[in-house]
């Protein structure tokens, strides 16, 4: 048991150790820079455009704009040269009726979309923890869903 | 009462079998969209967990709407017995938890066995483990019962059958260390059983509830792989034999979110007169 803990403290402090390379790098670098979240972005909108449950949200939505604001939002949260001029996450998403069913979907895609691009864990990890807190902001407004 | 470990698979799959009918039955789909992982594993009592803890989250990755089940099998070899369980649970809509566990306790050295049927609910109280500042927060009841309790009436037990009453929370910070998602979880229980319920319920030294911490912290390598320590803090009711609090190092791997196999090492400290009850741990979970 002693041995085991050890070995499992080792195990720690040599990842802890390789996590602290490039600090001075931002997320946003880690993510590809700005390409790397234009291809991410793109590839998320096909995989909700393919995703039925999903898709409906979007009818009468213009996906270029959604799409250009979305990355300039995943820029300004990644730390990158950008600054999220669109609504707020409330005012963005309300009295859609998106449930919590929806947003574990689209975290899902989004996941998907990173490692398709090629994102390596610790960069889709450290997103999806500035990602997290805004479900509240989303979630605050929904009315009950429709069905 | 069963007999063999077949018997034992049998009911198992029966029941398993049992809850997808009556899901299909009532018209709802299974399976969830909740990410891999995030409803943990089966505890050893049949609630979603670590392997000796229940966690806040409830079992399966069912979401609001949406239904889940899981079916387990675990095993623990231990330096003088072997104890078995396996169970079910299903996840209303990621608001009610329901399941059903039987444990078997193999006695290597003593000789003979006991067996406990424990029925289990758990309701989310708020939260999310993802999303939620403070996580999943849920309450929860064991309702366990000795299939025959004459051989813990003789060390001085109390009572054969006993509800456990818990509330857990359960919480992951992201990227925490290493860039790695860090998943924490206490637990705090109100019980009376002897040994979880194996030696039965309240004793001479104390007939009463007492109250219980357990807790454990889990570092996702990758999404599909964690590994981690549990400790479980344990009542001592029995003048006949010392009770000690149970420890576990662990790691569990998602092979899909149908599939997951769970590993540990125990040291469950002295159980019925026998010290350094150390062993292995095993636990399958199939996931709907
Ligand atoms: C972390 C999760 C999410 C983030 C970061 C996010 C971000 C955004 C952003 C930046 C916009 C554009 C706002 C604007 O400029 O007008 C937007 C719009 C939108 N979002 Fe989300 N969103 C999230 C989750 C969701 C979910 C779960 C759904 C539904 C299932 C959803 C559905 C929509 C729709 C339909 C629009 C377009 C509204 C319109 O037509 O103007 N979003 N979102």
């Amino acid at each position: 048991m002693k041995r085991l803990v050890l070995a499992l403290a080792m195990t720690t402090l040599l990842l802890a150790g390789c996590g602290q390379r490039a600090d001075h790098a931002t997320l946003y670098d880690a993510l590809g820079g700005r390409p790397g979240v234009e291809a991410t972005v793109e590839n998320l909108m096909y995989r909700i455009a393919d995703d039925p449950t999903l898709v409906g949200f979007f009818t009468n939505t213009n996906i270029d704009h959604f799409a250009a604001s979305l990355e300039q939002q995943l820029c300004d949260l990644a730390d990158g040269p950008c600054h999220y001029d669109g609504p707020p996450m409330d005012r963005a998403h309300q009295h859609m009726g998106i449930t919590n069913a929806d947003f574990n979907r689209l975290v899902g895609h989004m996941e998907q979309a990173l490692i398709a691009e090629g994102v390596l864990l610790g960069a889709r990890n450290r997103l999806l923890g500035r990602l997290a807190p805004l479900h509240g902001e989303i979630m605050r407004r929904q009315s009950p869903p429709a069905h | 009462m069963m007999t063999s470990p077949f018997l034992f698979m049998a009911r198992m799959i029966r029941d398993a079998l049992l809850v997808i009918a009556l899901c299909l039955f009532a018209g709802q789909a299974l399976a969830g969209s909740r990410l891999l992982a995030t409803g943990g594993v089966s505890q050893i009592e049949g609630a979603a967990g670590g392997g000796l803890s229940p966690w806040g989250v409830l079992a399966g990755s069912a979401s609001e709407g949406e239904l889940a089940a899981t079916a387990f099998i675990s095993t623990a070899p231990l330096s003088d017995y072997t104890l078995t369980a396996g169970g079910i649970a299903l996840n209303v809509h990621d608001r009610l938890e329901l399941s059903l566990a039987h444990q078997h306790l193999a006695l290597d050295t003593l000789g003979g066995r006991l067996e406990q049927q424990i029925a289990g609910a758990k309701l989310r109280l708020f939260g999310d483990l993802l999303y939620h500042p403070w996580g999943v927060w849920s309450l929860g009841v064991q309702h366990k019962r000795l299939d025959d309790g004459s051989l813990p009436r003789v060390i001085g037990a109390h009572d054969v059958q006993g509800n456990d009453i818990y509330l857990s929370g359960s919480k992951l910070v992201f990227a925490a260390l290493a860039e790695r998602n860090l998943l924490l979880n206490l637990t705090l229980r109100s019980t009376r059983a002897n040994q979880g319920g194996l030696l039965g319920f309240g004793g001479d030294l104390e007939p009463g509830r007492t109250l219980v911490a357990e807790g454990s912290v889990g570092l996702f390598l990758t999404p599909r792989w964690i590994i981690g320590a549990e400790y479980r803090q344990k009542p001592d009711n029995l003048s006949f034999a010392r009770e000690d609090d149970w420890r576990s190092l662990y790691t569990a791997y998602f092979f899909s979110p149908q599939l997951s196999l769970t590993g540990a090492v125990l040291d469950l400290g002295a159980i019925a007169g026998l010290e350094h009850q150390h062993g292995g741990y095993l636990s399958l979970q199939f996931a709907l």
